[in-house]
C-alpha cells in the first residue's frame, strides 16, 4: 500500500522543492562569487570562500533533490496536516503589514493594531481584555524606551511617538 | 596559589552590587524561559542581547550567562510536572520525571533534579576554572590554519548532530557563512551581496536574525496548534529526596556530570546531546532497565547533571579559543563583540577581571538557583497557567522593540521579520536553523583564518594537513561527514539527533 502523503517525483514532493531552492541559492552564490572575481590560491579575493560555498550549496542541493526521487517525501499538504495552518499565515500577514506601516505610521500607531489583531487572531482573547492589552503595554513600553531609556523610536509621518 | 587569588578577584567582581543584581536578573529570566515551553535561552538571550549595550561587559555577559544555565534548571520543572520539555535540554527529563509526578513522586523528582543541577553545575565551574587557564596557554600556539579547521570541525558535529538530514544541515551552514559575509570584505573593503543597500554595507546584524529564526519562528509554529497542558495540580510536598533516593542518584549525577562536562566542551556538542546521552548510558548500565520510561529517579538525575555540567563546560571553547561550540555560545560572542571584547586565549591574561568575574558569577548563580528553584517553586507552577493568547503577542512586541532598540534602526525589523517568515519554512521543511545561525557567526573568521592560512603558506594547501591540530580537526570532521552513509552509523546518529533550536 503506498503512502498518499509521501511522493516521488511529483510537484507536490516538499523535499524536492526544498533541494530546488538550495539548488538556486547555490548557483546565486557561486555566480556572485565569480563577479567578486576568485584571485589566485596564493592570494584569495572577495570571491573566493563565496564560490566555494557556492559550489558546496549546489552539491548538497542535489544531493537533497536526489534522495527526493530516489526515497521520496512528503507533500507540501502534509506538512501542514493536522495542524491550525490559518494560524501562522494570519500572523505572518500581520507582520508583513506591520513592517509596512512602521516607517509611515510610527511605533505606536503601527503596534496598537498590531497587538489587537495578534490578541484576537491567534486564540481570542476576549475584547475587554485584549483592547486594554493592545494599548497599554505598546504604550507602556514607548514610554519606558522614550523617557527613561532616552531611545527614539519611529514617529512616522505624523510625528505621534 | 594562582588560581585561588584569581578566584578570590573574580569573588570581588561579582559579589558588587549591580553584578549581583544583573546575575540575580539573568537566572530568574533564565528559569522563567526554562519553565515556559516555547521560549527557549536562544530566544531569551538574543531578546535581551541589546539591554547588554547599557552596562558594563561584565554585567551584560554575567546576565547572559544566566540565563543560559538558569533554564537549564528552569525546563526540568515543566517536564516533570506538565509533560511537555521546558528548552531542548530537558526533553528526556519528560521521560521518567512526569512518570513520578504521576505517581505523587513531583517533590523529589523537582529536587534531585535541583540538586543534582548544582552539584553538576559546581564541578563543571570548578573544572573551567582549572581547565580553561591551561587550555588557553596552549590556543596562543593556535594559528589560522588550526582556527579554520577547528571551526570546520564545530561546524561538521553540529551539522552531524541536528535532527534531519545531513544534507540539509550542511546546506543551512552553508547559506549561514554566506549570510556571514555579507557587507564590505574585511581584507579588501569591498563591497559583497549588498545589493546596492547601504545598510547592508556592515553586513546582517546577528540579532535580528536570532529573533527572527528562533523568535519569531517559534511563535508561529507554536500558533499551529493550541497547547494542551496536563498540570499536576496535587500540593507538592516533601522536595527532599529520601535515602533511598540519593543511593540511587549518585552514580547517575557523577557519570552526568562527567559525561556532560566533557560534551560540553566538544565543538557543536551542548546540553541536548549530553542530557540525551546520559540518559542512553544510564539505561544501559541498568540493572532493571524496564523501570525507565516509568518513573525511575535515576532517569532524572542523570539527564539533568548531564545538562547543567555541559553548560559550564561549553564555556572553556569560547573563553580559550574564541570559537563559540554552539548557538547559545555564539550568542554570548556577540555580546562580546558589542563590548569590543574578542574571547580567546588572551581574553584570561588581558581581561582576568571580566573571565574570573563571570566564572566567580555562575558559582553565585547557582546558589540564586537553588533558592529560586525548590522553595520557590509553587510561583513557577503557578507561571505554567499562562495564557498562550497573551505571551505570544507579547513575544513578537518584544521581539520588534528588541531588535530595533540595538541598533537604532527600522531595517532590522524588517530583517527579523523575513528571517522569521523563512525560519517558519524552513523548520516546516524540516530544515533546522541551528547550523545557519553558528555557521553565521563562524562564516566570517572562518573565512578570514582560510585566507591568512592560504597567503602565509603562498597558496600550499598542505599547510591544513602538515599541522598535527588542524590535521586532527579535519580528519575528525571527515568521519563525520562519511559517518551518515554507512548503515550502521546512520542509525547511531539518528538516536542521537537533536533539536538544537527549541
Amino acid at each position: 500500500m503506498n503512502n498518499p502523503s509521501n511522493v516521488k517525483l511529483r510537484l507536490s514532493n516538499s523535499e524536492l522543492w526544498g533541494g530546488l531552492i538550495g539548488l538556486a541559492l547555490g548557483g546565486f552564490v557561486t555566480w556572485s562569487g565569480l563577479k567578486l572575481k576568485l584571485g589566485t590560491i596564493n592570494d584569495p579575493a572577495s570571491g573566493y570562500v563565496l564560490f566555494y560555498t557556492g559550489i558546496l550549496m549546489c552539491v548538497f542541493a542535489t544531493s537533497i533533490i536526489v534522495s527526493a526521487i530516489t526515497e521520496g517525501g512528503p507533500t507540501l499538504a502534509s506538512r501542514w496536516e493536522n495542524v491550525r495552518w490559518s494560524k501562522p499565515l494570519l500572523v505572518i500577514a500581520c507582520l508583513i503589514a506591520f513592517s509596512f506601516a512602521l516607517e509611515p505610521l510610527g511605533f505606536l500607531l503601527s503596534s496598537i493594531p498590531l497587538m489587537l489583531l495578534l490578541l484576537r487572531l491567534i486564540d481570542p482573547v476576549r475584547w475587554t481584555l485584549a483592547i486594554p492589552i493592545a494599548v497599554l503595554v505598546p504604550s507602556g513600553m514607548w514610554w519606558v524606551l522614550k523617557r527613561l531609556l532616552l531611545i527614539q523610536l519611529p514617529s512616522g509621518l505624523f510625528g505621534i511617538g | 596559589m594562582d588560581t585561588l587569588a584569581n578566584v578570590a578577584h573574580g569573588f570581588g567582581v561579582a559579589l558588587t552590587g549591580i553584578n549581583l543584581l544583573y546575575c540575580f536578573i539573568g537566572v530568574f529570566i533564565g528559569t522563567l524561559v526554562g519553565v515556559l515551553p516555547g521560549i527557549g535561552p536562544i530566544s531569551a538571550m538574543s531578546l535581551l542581547l541589546p539591554v547588554t549595550l547599557s552596562g558594563t561587559p561584565e554585567s551584560g555577559i554575567i546576565m547572559m550567562a544566566g540565563i543560559y544555565y538558569g533554564s537549564m534548571y528552569g525546563g526540568s520543572t515543566t517536564s516533570i510536572l506538565v509533560n511537555i520539555p521546558g528548552e531542548a535540554a530537558s526533553v528526556v527529563t519528560c521521560i521518567d520525571g512526569h512518570q513520578m509526578a504521576k505517581r505523587g513522586r513531583a517533590g523529589p523528582a523537582l529536587g534531585i533534579s535541583a540538586f543534582g543541577s548544582f552539584i553538576a553545575g559546581t564541578f563543571a565551574l570548578v573544572a573551567l576554572m582549572l581547565v580553561a587557564p591551561r587550555l588557553a596557554g596552549i590556543a596562543i600556539a593556535f594559528g589560522p590554519a588550526e582556527y579554520f579547521s577547528l571551526m570546520v570541525l564545530g561546524l561538521v558535529v553540529l551539522t552531524f548532530l541536528t535532527q534531519g538530514s545531513m544534507p540539509k544541515a550542511l546546506l543551512m551552514a552553508c547559506i549561514g557563512v554566506v549570510l556571514g559575509l555579507i557587507g564590505l570584505d574585511s581584507i579588501t573593503a569591498q563591497p559583497r551581496l549588498t545589493f546596492g543597500r547601504m545598510e547592508l554595507i556592515d553586513g546582517i546584524g546577528l540579532v535580528p536574525v536570532v529573533m527572527g529564526l528562533f523568535g519569531v519562528a517559534e511563535v508561529l509554529l507554536n500558533t499551529e496548534q493550541a497547547i494542551k497542558r496536563d498540570i499536576i495540580n496535587a500540593k507538592i510536598t516533601q522536595l527532599l529526596p529520601n535515602k533511598a533516593d540519593w543511593q540511587a542518584s549518585a552514580g547517575p549525577v557523577a557519570r552526568g556530570t562527567l559525561l556532560g562536562f566533557l560534551l560540553g566542551i566538544l565543538p557543536g556538542g551542548g546540553a541536548v546531546v549530553a542530557s540525551f546521552a546520559s540518559y542512553a548510558l544510564e539505561k544501559r548500565l541498568s540493572k532493571t532497565p524496564e523501570r525507565f520510561g516509568h518513573g525511575a529517579i535515576e532517569g532524572v538525575a542523570g539527564p539533568e547533571s548531564a545538562n547543567n555540567a555541559a553548560a559550564g563546560g561549553a564555556f572553556i571553547p569560547l573563553m580559550t579559543l574564541g570559537i563559540p561550540p554552539n548557538v547559545v555560545m555564539a550568542l554570548l560572542l556577540g555580546a562580546f563583540v558589542i563590548h569590543g571584547l574578542q574571547p580567546g586565549p588572551l581574553l584570561i591574561t588581558q581581561n582576568p577581571g571580566l573571565f574570573w568575574g563571570i566564572v566567580a558569577s555562575m558559582y553565585i548563580g547557582n546558589v540564586m538557583l537553588l533558592i529560586l528553584n525548590l522553595p520557590m517553586i509553587g510561583m513557577w507552577v503557578q507561571l505554567l497557567k499562562l495564557p498562550y493568547n497573551i505571551l505570544f503577542p507579547l513575544i513578537i512586541l518584544f521581539t520588534i522593540l528588541g531588535v530595533y532598540c540595538s541598533s537604532n534602526n527600522v531595517f532590522d525589523v524588517y530583517v527579523m521579520i523575513a528571517f522569521g517568515i523563512i525560519g517558519y519554512f524552513m523548520r516546516k521543511l524540516g530544515y533546522e536553523p541551528a547550523p545557519l545561525v553558528l555557521a553565521f557567526v563562524l562564516g566570517p573568521m572562518l573565512e578570514n583564518n582560510l585566507r591568512k592560512s592560504l597567503i602565509l603558506s603562498q597558496g600550499d594547501l598542505w599547510t591544513f594537513v602538515q599541522r598535527p591540530i588542524s590535521a586532527a580537526c579535519l580528519a575528525l570532521a571527515m568521519v563525520l561527514l562519511i559517518a551518515p552513509l554507512l548503515p550502521a552509523l546512520r542509525k547511531k546518529r539518528e538516536l542521537v539527533a537533536l533539536d538544537e533550536g527549541a
